[in-house]
């Protein structure tokens, strides 16, 4: 089993020093893909759903992107380490939850692609930053690989046919992942989601669909697939993320001025406080993580700090916890586990100088 | 839209349908409430069916010819069963992507190694729409110009 590899590995967005940047912390393009011929997998009898597993397995296996790829299949794993490639976004929780899923990871962990989700094939490429033209790059040429050897099911009239309506046609969906403390703390997040609601696209919290937004952490991502080209798809997100980008720093800076000495005590005391905590939940720890990631980008503390905050951030919630501590644990001995982990990765960061940005 | 089918015993509006497989064959039969009820009394079968029919929820009207999937299982999971329910369930479809989607028609990639036929079609229909309008406009200079794309799309269309 690999998921240990996968925990211990570097990879790009835990550990590549200098690919992470202000505000934006990854960039994400996920593509839906489904055999002809064959049910999607919610319809799929067993037989049926493991003929789609091996021939799709089989045919990311083939692929130079995937040599020495991680194949986990769900049935055989744990709940725990289910819950680390959920946490780790390799894997949705729909298709932890099943037991005929199976996902190939890259070695760098930039791509993985879900088998026997919602539809047949969900390719998703991943990468630190945002880096939309070279995420979907990546993506185009794995699709047209597996295309190259997979009979896709495809209609001239409605695209890439996939097992829900919101999907079908490009099958496209990218998203970037944000942190929006400025925003937040200024109490204008609200208004720019609603913004971002009427405009097509989606703000949802840290692990997607449904889960709330711990440490000022947002996913946004288009929510229209069919009648606008994989441009035009891109073109719009990317707009609206510089626009994001840029309100968040007129934010951040409005806040640094007015509140003067205040801004770095607040962030200072958090400084403080996973340093010292005895016990930290995952939510008090992603809530401080997001000030020292603040921190970071303006200039507070030195910038090559920030990969270690994101790791933190990874790292620090509940199943990466307790894999780190090799047992299960009670929600006590996370929360003290969790706190001695954040102790010892901090010990040695600087305190915090005013802001420069 | 059809004409509401009537009873077959009387001429009110049909609400019950009943397929039953006699010797081997499918027998439809289309009833109204009371009639359905009547006839029940001197055939239990057909009572019990009808009973059920007036309480449970509503037959399926579409069925994938691939997969089996019925439009009461899409109202259901509000996803399909297979790549051919898009052709089976299209009309249902189609209120559905108009609302939820941008357009009803694709323009994006195709699959790698597949044909451009379908794409050349759409750009032909789109480009001979765009021709009138700029004929009616009196915009010749564009109108000339796609008259000169048409050409080059038919030629291509014709050779693939």
């Amino acid at each position: 089993m690999s998921v240990e590899d996968i925990l211990a590995a570097e990879n790009e967005l835990t550990h590549l020093l200098g690919a992470q940047q202000a505000v934006v912390l990854s960039t994400r393009i996920r593509l839906a893909r489904n055999l002809e011929g064959l049910p999607f997998p919610g319809w799929a009898k067993i037989p049926q759903r493991k003929e789609i597993a091996d021939q799709c397995v089989g045919a990311l296996e083939a692929l130079p992107k995937f040599r020495r790829a991680h194949v986990v299949r769900m049935s055989e794993l744990g709940d725990r380490d289910r819950a680390v490639l959920v946490e780790r976004h390799l894997v949705s929780k729909e298709l932890a939850a099943g037991k005929s899923g199976a996902a190939v990871i890259s070695r760098d962990q930039t791509c993985s692609v879900m088998v026997n989700e919602e539809d047949h094939l969900r390719i998703q490429v991943v990468k630190a930053g945002w880096h939309l033209r070279g995420t979907w790059h990546i993506a185009e040429q794995l699709d047209d690989a597996l295309g190259g050897s997979l009979k896709l099911a495809f209609s001239d009239r409605l695209g890439f046919l996939t097992a829900c309506p919101t999907n079908v046609g490009t099958g496209l969906r990218a998203s970037a992942m944000v942190h929006l403390p400025g925003l937040c703390l200024a109490g204008h997040m609200d208004k720019v989601s609603r913004a971002l609601n009427q405009d097509g696209l989606a703000v949802r919290g840290w692990l997607g669909e449904g889960t709330e937004a711990a440490g000022n952490v947002f996913q946004i991502s288009n929510q229209q697939t069919l009648g606008l080209s994989e441009e035009a798809i891109l073109k719009h997100l990317g707009g609206w993320i510089k626009n994001v980008v840029e309100q968040e720093w007129n934010a951040r800076r409005k806040l640094a001025q007015e509140e003067g000495e205040k801004f770095v005590d607040r962030l200072s005391r958090s400084l403080g406080l996973l340093r010292s905590a005895r016990l930290l939940t995952s939510s008090e720890a992603m809530n401080m993580l997001s000030h020292l990631r603040l921190a970071c980008d303006m200039g507070c503390l030195p910038e090559e700090r920030r990969h270690l905050v994101d790791r933190l951030m990874i790292e620090g919630q509940p199943a990466h916890v307790q894999a780190r501590a090799g047992q299960e644990l009670d929600s006590d001995g996370r929360d003290r586990r969790r706190a001695a982990v954040v102790r010892e990765a901090l010990k040695d960061f600087p305190d915090l100088v005013p802001p420069s940005a | 839209m059809s004409q509401p089918l009537k009873c077959s015993l009387c001429e009110e509006a049909a609400t019950v349908h009943l397929s039953q497989v006699v010797h081997g064959k499918v027998t439809k039969v289309h009833l109204c409430e009371a009639c359905a009820q009547k006839g029940g009394a001197m055939d239990p079968a057909v009572f019990q069916l009808a009973d059920a029919l007036t309480t449970a929820s509503p037959a399926p009207t579409l069925i994938c010819p691939q997969c089996g999937f019925t439009d009461i299982d899409f109202r259901k999971r509000g996803r399909l069963g297979c790549p051919s329910c898009w052709e089976t369930f299209g009309d249902v479809l189609g209120g559905l992507l108009r609302k939820v989607q941008h357009e009803p028609s694709h323009v994006g990639r195709t699959p790698a190694g597949a044909s451009p036929v379908g794409r050349l079609r759409r750009r032909l229909d789109d480009a001979r729409r765009e021709m009138e309008k700029a004929i009616t406009g009196e915009d010749y200079e564009v109108a000339a110009r796609l008259r000169d794309e048409i050409a080059v799309i038919e030629q291509q269309l014709a050779t693939s």
